[in-house]
């Protein structure tokens, strides 16, 4: 497949009679490496569907065990009817978001302002890696107890999946800022508060957005651990309800929606940052 | 800023002239670091002047401590022995009226030229209107009209070096402190900054210490040239450059054939100085 693609490439661009110019040229080149990934991607995925599907005929234990993609389709189509699949979605979206929203708040300004204390930060540094690396999951137990068995309870688990991820990130954005720059700052008679206005954080953003898209899938975990553990909606309760019913393909079709709403929000965060930081536009 | 009035108190070592004082008077200064417990000298003794009005340049075998020296001179390190005084006065911390300018050009990739250039005006709280205005003025000036909106990663390296330039110089300092600000540049790109900075620099009656690797710049720019040994640095020879009255012209100063008289005596000086 990827053989044939390439092949195709190389005679398109021999015949070089007719060109119009090298810059149309170039982009015209990167244009249409683009759709070669895509169509292999494409092809790739349509591949594994038609083994998936053919090896799941319709009743067999296969089909059982493992779902077929007609099966999946047919639930998602059923979800979305019944209006189940909204449902769910929008609810751990909600959750995910919130979650997302605050943990990376102050995540955030926790690691920026560490920053400014040398001392706070080294005191700190065991304390964030050891809370880092509990398991969060080996938490929803406790917040349920302590936040109910609604929307809290996921969105401080979502919270909790983020915020040492933010706190780590920004912090290491803040620091990482170049020496140098900091000198001209300070001799051009800056304070500390305005080296951190006007050139830590923005320094820092880059990394920030590196955080914000890792904690997307984050959050979703978190939220969807959370609905696992006790819940009556969304797509985690979705997934786990099915699986104890043994309905397999039920379970893959809430996956498939999980997998699209977490291509959505990293989409979204993608274009806050094109707007955010519009001097990274051309690079 | 702590003060001391130092200019009368030593008369015969500061080269005070009655009333005015100098803008940097640096007296047996030295400074070492510390590696593993033991102090390695950098500096071992290091006096110079810098007068009003005066282009001096410092010229020293690779590694001899130019950037530390600079670094102890606009109070970013704290020397171990000696005194510093910029007009007079032994100052904590940043002097005032001091443009620092480093080979790497430091600006912000988040800001255009304008806003970069901006910035000193920005933390001294000039209004934004004023400073706009100044450093668009200041832009104009260094032939960076109509890229004053442009972000540094869509600039050639000569231009944001320009930029650079633009935003030591808006904040019109007294004094200018340069650390190979044109290093990284082509020859004609590095000519070309150079005979606009000059000339900016004498027109405003500012000084400059302007510290490199490259005699010829050093030569063509500046009224007197220091050459370092190498490390612990201290003053090896100090040259006065007579080429003319017109020294703004740095491009055409070096056909003068004492300039290169010049050039090949600090080469010799500096070759001696590196075995």
């Amino acid at each position: 497949m990827t053989t044939d693609i390439e092949t195709s490439m190389v005679d398109a661009s021999k015949p070089a009679g007719s060109v119009p110019s090298p810059v149309a040229r170039a982009k015209w080149k990167r244009a249409r490496f683009g759709i070669a990934v895509l169509a292999t991607q494409a092809l790739v995925l349509a591949a594994l569907l038609v083994v998936w599907e053919r090896a799941t005929p319709k009743g067999s234990p296969a089909a059982f065990m493992f779902g077929s993609p007609s099966a999946i389709a047919g639930f998602l189509v059923q979800m979305a009817q019944d209006g189940s699949l909204w449902r769910d979605a929008a609810v751990t979206g909600t959750e995910t978001l919130l979650g997302f929203f605050m943990g990376n708040l102050v995540g955030t300004l926790l690691g920026l302002s560490l920053w400014y204390s040398r001392f706070v930060s080294r005191v700190v540094e065991p304390f964030v890696i050891a809370l880092g690396s509990i398991p969060i999951i080996a938490l929803a137990p406790i917040v349920i107890i302590w936040f109910g068995t609604g929307l809290v309870s996921k969105v401080a688990m979502s919270t909790l999946s983020v915020v040492i991820v933010a706190l780590v990130t920004s912090y290491k954005g803040a620091v990482g800022v170049d020496g140098d720059q900091i000198y001209l700052m300070k001799t051009l008679g800056a304070s500390k508060f305005q080296i951190f206005r006007k050139l830590v954080i923005p320094a820092s953003l880059t990394d920030i957005f590196a955080g914000l898209k890792l904690t997307v899938g984050f959050a979703l975990i978190g939220a969807i651990v959370g609905e696992f553990m006790s819940s009556s909606e969304g797509l985690g309760h979705a997934i786990f309800k099915a699986g104890s019913l043994y309905i397999i393909p039920k379970v893959f079709a809430a996956l498939v929606v999980t997998i699209v709403l977490a291509l959505v929000l990293t989409w979204l965060v993608g274009k806050i940052e094109r707007l955010l930081m519009p001097w990274r536009r051309r690079a | 800023m702590s003060v001391e009035a130092a200019t009368h108190a030593r008369p015969g070592q500061g080269e005070a002239v009655n009333g005015t004082a100098l803008p940097l008077v640096v007296e047996h200064v030295a400074k070492g670091y510390d590696l593993n417990g033991q102090v390695v000298p950098v500096i071992a003794d290091l006096s110079l002047t810098l007068r009003k009005g005066e282009i001096v340049s410092i010229v020293g075998p690779s590694g001899c401590g130019k950037t530390t020296l600079l670094n102890t001179l606009c109070g970013l390190l704290a020397p171990d022995a000696g005194r510093i005084r910029w007009h007079g006065r032994q100052v904590v911390g940043q002097p005032q009226n001091v443009g620092y300018m480093l080979q790497k050009d430091l600006l912000f990739p988040w800001r255009t030229a304008l806003a970069n250039t901006m910035l000193g005006l920005e933390i001294r709280g000039v209004p934004a209107a004023e400073a706009e205005d100044r450093s668009r003025a200041m832009l104009d000036q260094l032939g960076l009209h109509g890229f004053a909106d442009h972000y540094p990663a869509t600039l050639s390296g000569g231009m944001r070096q320009r930029v650079a330039l633009a935003r030591t110089l808006v904040n019109d300092p007294d004094v200018l402190l340069l650390d190979e600000p044109f290093a990284a540049l082509d020859f004609q790109t590095k000519l070309l900054i150079e005979s606009d900075m000059v000339s900016l620099v004498r027109k405003g009656g500012r000084s400059m210490l302007l510290i490199t690797h490259d005699i010829e710049e050093a030569v063509s720019i500046a009224d007197r040239v220091i050459v370092l040994t190498r490390r612990p640095t201290a003053v090896k020879a100090t040259y006065e450059i007579e080429l003319g009255s017109d020294r703004a012209d740095v491009i055409s100063l070096r056909e003068n054939p004492d300039f290169s008289r010049y050039v090949r005596r600090i080469w010799a000086d500096l070759d001696v100085a590196i075995q």
